[in-house]
């Protein structure tokens, strides 16, 4: 039996999540409120420090990036070249150093970011205010996605609180601007925050878009190498950190490694906010230890509260739909970054799974995610721009019960080699389509099948057939 | 699909002599945003905002004012608008009503809600009313999968809507229009 190893919520201290509290207290943290509750409190810890101490703790304590990939967030931090000088004279002589939050939560399945948006701003800003110190970034641009109207206009608030109480802006860094790094030998510092409204583009999530949609163009990725650590935006050295990757830090600050390090399991440390929806009797975002099986996170009543109308589990998105689905055989799946490889999905994605019940068709749910790529393909890269039109055509077609056998093994061999990365497309889009279509098709063979009708192959003659 | 191409170049712009892009809208412009970023390109998402936010839609005349603000040319600032589905290139209703058609969405029966719209109003998806005061779509995921079916109303997310608070929320629309 699964223990979680959780005792108090990390995340979800001011948001009442169960088991700790119930959904219908959440209401949006004030500054005053979340100053008074410890808040910032990690912020003044980190400002005694050495920049370079900061990142060896996010290092160390192997923080592992929330939005999506899984990559180590102290690592990241460490591709950036060092300040070429202080801040007032690296400014003058327009040496910029950019942070990029994205809070473009927009593949389907994935509500996670906005609780922290809707609920407790200030953790997340705090957390931008610690990575800009230990990487000593000048300016930071939150990228929120345009349908986000309440939240945008509830960040906006925060921000500016956290203008007002000292946080960023020239009498910011808790109205220590003079003196924050002067002890390091650094000069002055201060930081600068800003929100950054997208307008409804999926593909803005890749970070390299979304530095292109910053610069106010469309959200084409660009071409890596170069790097956005070494070029990012306007041409600096930007890092692009999730929103729940940054509020991860206050925490992390306050309680060091290994705190952090007993929690989650040994390759996934820590906790991560774990977005159930689909057809569950309580959906909603819980926070939960990295490695919980995906049946606790679903049946236990802590959390999901078991399948909607007592119907059976069917199959699952591991987490945002790029990611794949989990069968019914791999219902027992622990929720860490492992799962990719131990579970033959792309892997843990941003851990919101969408749950499904015995009912559903899997061949709707198929066209379903191939109609989303086809929409929110850029269009840049040939195969993904029309391998993805293609791979919808196709699911289209077996859904109405109009294809043929063929069909179907042309469907997979599209969802196989269309884009597949590295190096047939600038992103990793066509590689997200590629694993959900061909684990649905490879879990789920025989609906499909039984959805096509056979290829009919008159045989009039047999070439080299009899060679056994 | 952001890159089919929109109209093409002999389409007559309709103009009117106010501006679209008023005066206050270029004083935020010059405070608030332009302070922000090293080129006044990165601007453009926040100017075109604010005329979407204001009109409903982006004019082409307004296009060619904020290029001529940004100091772009208006294509580059096409180039841009037509990427992004916010940005309404063409005149829509007063109000729309966008029905999330994701994953988590449609296996909660989405399809009931768009069907409850779509034989009030009287339209198909995409299509405005007669009277120009509601436009119906479907969108990609809103971010409200927990609480599927989800629909915005305008800049409103209502989640684990059913066919009938969507009919009142209709109702509720249709009664501001003397705004």
């Amino acid at each position: 039996m699964w223990q979680p190893k959780m005792t108090t919520p990390i995340l979800t201290k001011r948001i009442p999540t169960p088991p700790f509290g119930d959904f219908a207290d959440r209401r949006t943290i004030s500054y005053d409120e979340y100053a008074k509750t410890g808040g910032y409190e990690s912020l003044r810890k980190a400002l005694t420090m050495p920049p370079a101490e900061v990142v060896s703790i996010v290092k160390d304590a192997q923080l592992r990036g929330r939005g999506g990939a899984g990559f180590p967030t102290g690592l990241k931090w460490t591709f950036l070249p060092a300040p070429t000088g202080p801040q007032t004279e690296r400014l003058a002589r327009g040496e910029q150093r950019y942070l990029a939050i994205n809070a473009d939560e927009s593949e389907p399945g994935t509500f996670k970011d906005r609780l922290l948006m809707d609920f407790d701003p200030h953790m997340m800003l705090e957390g931008i205010a610690i990575c800009c110190y230990a990487c000593q970034l000048d300016r930071a641009f939150i990228y929120i996605r345009g349908e986000y109207h309440h939240q945008a206009a509830v960040v906006e608030n925060a921000i500016k609180e956290a203008y007002d109480n000292g946080v960023f802006g020239s009498k910011g860094l808790l109205k220590g601007t003079d003196t924050a790094n002067a002890d390091f030998g650094n000069g002055p510092f201060a930081v600068e925050c800003h929100l950054h409204r997208g307008a409804g583009a999926y593909i803005c999530g890749e970070e390299t878009a979304l530095l292109e949609s910053l610069e106010g163009k469309r959200g084409w990725p660009r071409n890596k190498p170069p790097f956005p650590a070494i070029k990012g935006l306007f041409g600096k050295p930007t890092i692009i950190n999730n929103v729940e990757t940054l509020a991860h830090l206050p925490s992390l600050i306050e309680h060091g490694v290994d705190w952090f390090k007993a929690l989650g399991t040994e390759s996934s440390a820590g906790t991560k906010l774990m977005g159930v929806s689909g057809h569950v009797n309580r959906p909603g975002v819980f926070e939960c230890d990295l490695g919980i099986p995906l049946r606790t996170l679903v049946e236990s009543k802590d959390y999901s509260q078991g399948m909607r109308n007592g119907k059976k589990f069917k199959g699952a998105i591991a987490g945002g739909i790029s990611t794949g689905v989990l069968s019914a055989d791999q219902f027992d799946a622990p929720m860490d970054f492992d799962i990719g490889r131990a579970y033959n999905v792309l892997g843990l994605g941003t851990a919101c799974p969408t749950i499904f019940d015995e009912d559903t068709d899997m061949v709707l749910v198929a066209r379903n995610i191939a109609r989303f790529f086809k929409h929110e393909s850029c269009g840049q890269c040939t195969p993904c721009r029309e391998g993805s039109g293609w791979l919808y055509q196709l699911l289209c077609r077996i859904e109405d019960g109009d294809a043929r056998t063929k069909d179907l093994d042309l469907t997979l061999e599209i969802a196989t080699s269309m884009g597949a990365m590295p190096g047939t497309t600038i992103c990793g889009l066509a590689d997200g389509n590629n694993w959900a279509i061909r684990t649905i098709i490879n879990k789920y063979r025989d609906e499909f099948e039984a959805r096509v009708r056979p290829t009919y192959v008159p045989v009039t003659m047999s070439v080299g057939a009899a060679a056994r | 699909m952001p890159w089919i191409s929109k109209d093409s170049a002999n389409t007559t712009i309709e103009r009117r002599d106010e501006p679209y892009l008023t005066e206050a809208m270029i004083k935020t412009a010059r405070e608030t945003y332009l302070p922000r970023y090293e080129t006044k390109q990165a601007a453009t998402l926040p100017v075109l905002h604010m005329i979407q936010h204001t009109y409903g839609w982006i004019p082409h005349q307004a296009i060619e004012e904020v290029a001529e603000f940004l100091e772009l040319t208006p294509g580059t600032v096409l180039d841009t608008a037509s990427f992004y589905e916010e940005f309404w290139l063409k005149q829509k209703g007063k109000h729309t009503i966008a029905v999330c058609r994701s994953i988590a969405c449609e296996v909660c029966d989405h399809a009931a809600l768009t069907n409850r719209c779509r034989e009030k109003l009287n339209i198909e998806i995409g299509e405005t009313t007669d009277d120009g005061v509601f436009t119906l779509i479907e969108l990609e995921c809103l971010g409200a999968c927990g609480g599927a079916p989800a629909a915005l109303i305008d800049e409103t997310l209502h989640e684990t809507v059913t066919p009938e608070q969507l009919n009142a929320l209709i109702d509720g629309a249709r009664k501001n229009k003397a705004h």
